[in-house]
């Protein structure tokens, strides 16, 4: 049972921020989450956030040692031994401890409209997929792909990995426009594929990036929001170009 | 009134912009344009300071230009010449990404880039203590 | 008059449901969360939508609810489920003579099936124990906990409910022998206040014992921990059981990018200190890699455990537990008025158990409102937070 010293910002609404001191003995196996929930056995007032414990609700992210982490995947022998800092998300405002308001993001996030579900391009070993025979509650049977959650776990890693958003308010995020990128990728509606254009053309939108690629660097999921980003740009390049030549 | 609805201001940090602990190659690149951008803007300035002196007079400007001859100038000439290259070779790669360029090559290019500006400044550096 | 309030304790699937169930009969109704929404038993669930089908031979009361509930969530949640289907693979002689126990069963509980050849069944999953001697494949499904819960949150606060997380219950009102309201404590202000209602809904799962005990009062649950173990890649696009009755380590769910390997089942005393012992690890991975053996090559991603609230009764073996759920009125079963209970039953019938929960509370309040959530869309999840 390795012994460890955690230092975890404390922080309420009104309140300034301070570091608490934690020693916990976890398991050699464990990961991260179970460090802050060690912590959290010795002091109930400490406030995090957490449900999946396998990278999939994307609520427990928070930063470790500096750097942006879903924690309930991160080994305990992947990070530095003895000590370690745990902080909540940049560029949110802090509702308490390692609590931030998520819930600009999501309003953010109901606005670019991603489905959550996709269909599954290819098999798990990687060969393209035919449609499979599924039964459906009625007992008939259906052709259709596979279908499978996004990779994109909202999760706000991203956001706040990024500089600009340190800055401004106004910047739609990286994770936001990875969700247009990727409803404009999966619908063949050319309307609908040109208002979600525009919708990336706005203020706020593709070209607030100032490309510093942390959020594609820092998403736990290889999401590659920026990726997506200057993808859209080309889009939106072409389109531009093509419309100076009344195409 | 739920805990998460209550839109709470967010902090704003622009120290951020250049806080690279932690952080890897393209976040440098973008804290050295930032650095290297307001360098330039505060240099800029200077300069139309110092062409001032044309107005001012004769002997004016010349202090100025043996002033400038200083060897703690040129050594400063050096410094404005490395945020020159930096700035505008990463605002080269930057324009590219921008179009959707090289984008999954960002790092290569930046390397690429820089390891170009740093034969550049080392030519440069002996031309300024040479001429 | 304005409409009773109904205070709800716990915001997992079963609280997030009754919320959504009661705020759409036109209740006034507040959750109180002591942490995260569905940070705990629903958080840390296998994410398996249920066809019954695991339960169609041992319990088929569940099954039935199962099934039923399955049919329900594609209705009203659309877009939020992974509809690929389960397989259940027989790899030996016994899983084959178990074949026709579960056939007879999915019929009894009429969950549709289909047998498929070996050799079908690895064209659909092709990392499948090449071994295998047969499979059957049910409309089980996958969905994402945390997600689920929201979405009846999201919906229940468009009906006006107030939802709040981290605020804790720590003491029941009681006046002349009714419960008239909680006091919580807000952990993000550090005060506690009383929140007076009509009645109080107890939907705190594992914790039921503890909430209700506040007022003297006893609810027969029985925290049962589980252990999830998740691979750091996705093996399997369907569900892939175990042709044989639920036992340890029978069934990996793919979700998303991963996979997850499930569940043992341990009684635990304090749902709130559960440490995982670590030769359930080991078993889940030896367990998972029968079913699909290229888990041997893949890192572990993450491990979770959590407690089910089981419903306690007497001389029984924690896997034989029912797995169905229960409402407990306290004025019938403990004398005490504006106090019920709700146990047992699993994220897949968090509908129907609100329904019942539903049914029962109207009926206390001597209301006659009819339940609409069968065929009401929930909004989405990310909806919560408009």
């Amino acid at each position: 049972m390795p012994k460890l010293h955690v230092r975890v910002q404390r922080q309420r609404p009104d309140t300034q921020a301070r570091y608490d001191h934690f020693d916990v003995e976890v398991p050699d196996d464990a990961n991260v989450i179970d460090v802050i929930e060690a912590c959290w056995r010795q002091d109930q007032n400490l406030m995090y956030r957490h449900a999946c414990h396998h990278a999939s609700c994307g609520t427990c992210a928070v930063r470790v040692d500096g750097k942006e982490v879903l924690p309930c995947i991160v080994p305990l022998a992947a990070c530095k031994p003895g000590d370690m800092t745990i902080e909540p998300l940049r560029n949110f405002p802090v509702v308490g401890d390692l609590v931030v308001d998520v819930s600009a993001f999501f309003q953010r996030q109901a606005a670019a409209g991603m489905v959550i579900t996709r269909d599954a391009e290819e098999t798990i070993d990687g060969h393209p997929f035919e449609p499979s025979e599924l039964l459906q509650p009625d007992g008939k049977l259906e052709r259709r792909h596979y279908n499978r959650f996004e990779n994109c776990v909202e999760c706000g890693i991203c956001l706040s990995a990024c500089p600009t958003l340190s800055a401004t308010d106004g910047f739609f995020g990286p994770a936001g426009l990875a969700a247009v990128h990727r409803a404009w990728e999966k619908t063949t509606d050319e309307t609908e594929r040109a208002a979600l254009l525009d919708l990336a053309d706005r203020e706020g939108g593709v070209w607030q990036c100032h490309g510093a690629f942390e959020c594609s660097e820092a998403c736990p999921q290889d999401f590659d929001p920026a990726g997506a980003i200057m993808d859209l740009r080309r889009a939106l390049i072409r389109r531009k170009v093509g419309a100076l030549f009344g195409r | 009134m739920s805990l998460h609805s209550t839109n709470r201001a967010r902090p704003r940090k622009p120290l951020q912009w250049i806080d690279v602990r932690n952080r890897r190659t393209g976040m440098w690149a973008f804290a050295l344009n930032r650095v290297t951008g307001l360098g330039l803007v505060v240099y800029l300035f200077l300069h139309f300071v110092m062409l001032s002196q044309l107005f001012v007079g004769r002997a004016a400007w010349d202090s100025f230009v043996a002033l400038a001859r200083s060897p703690l100038v040129l050594a400063f000439d050096v410094v404005l010449f490395a945020g020159l290259i930096i700035h505008g070779l990463n605002g080269f790669r930057v324009a590219l990404n921008g179009f959707g360029l090289g984008v999954r090559q960002q790092k290569a290019i930046f390397y690429g880039l820089m390891a170009v500006g740093a034969v550049l400044l080392a030519a440069s550096t002996v031309l300024i203590f040479t001429i | 008059m304005p409409a009773p309030h109904v205070v709800i304790v716990g915001a997992g699937s079963t609280g997030s449901a009754c919320a959504h169930d009661l705020a759409l009969r036109g209740l006034r109704v507040t959750v109180v969360e002591r942490g995260e929404f569905s940070n705990a038993t629903t958080g840390r669930n296998h994410c398996l939508l249920h066809s019954g089908g695991r339960y169609a031979v041992t319990d088929q009361e569940s099954a039935i609810e199962c099934i039923d509930e399955n049919l329900i969530l594609r209705k009203i949640m659309p877009d939020a489920l992974e509809l690929n289907d389960g397989l259940f693979v027989a790899l030996t002689e016994e899983d084959l003579a178990f074949k026709i126990k579960f056939i007879a069963g999915c019929a009894a509980c009429h969950i549709p099936y289909r047998e498929l050849t070996p050799a079908q069944a690895l064209a659909r999953e092709p990392l499948l124990n090449p071994k295998l001697l047969a499979a059957v494949q049910v409309p089980d499904g996958v969905f994402e906990p945390w997600r689920f819960s929201m979405a009846f949150l999201a919906s229940a606060r468009s009906n006006g409910a107030v939802c709040r997380s981290y605020t804790e219950v720590v003491e029941l009102v009681r006046h002349n022998g009714s419960v008239t309201g909680v006091k919580v404590l807000d952990r993000v202000t550090g005060k506690t206040e009383t929140i007076g209602c009509d009645l109080v809904v107890n939907a705190a799962g594992p914790w039921a014992g503890e909430v209700a005990g506040f007022g003297g009062i006893e609810v027969p649950v029985q925290p049962t921990a589980g252990i999830m173990v998740t691979v750091g890649r996705r093996m399997n696009n369907m569900v892939v059981n175990r042709l044989d009755k639920p036992s340890d380590g029978d069934i990996v769910v793919p979700q998303r990018t991963t996979s997850i390997i499930g569940t043992t089942s341990w009684t635990v005393t304090d749902p709130d200190a559960i440490d995982i012992p670590p030769q359930h690890i080991q078993k889940m991975l030896e367990k998972g890699i029968e079913l699909l053996p290229e888990i041997a090559t893949v890192t572990t991603r993450g491990v979770g455990a959590a407690a089910r609230p089981l419903i306690k009764r007497a001389r029984q073996d924690e896997r034989d537990v029912s797995r169905t759920f229960e409402c407990f009125d306290h004025a019938r079963d403990g004398g005490v008025e504006g106090f019920v209970s709700i146990s047992g039953g699993k994220t897949t019938t968090a509908r129907g158990m609100a329904e019942k929960l539903g049914d029962l509370v109207t009926r206390k309040l001597g209301l006659s409102v009819e339940c609409r959530t069968r065929n009401t869309p929930l909004l989405s999840y990310r909806l919560f937070y408009q």
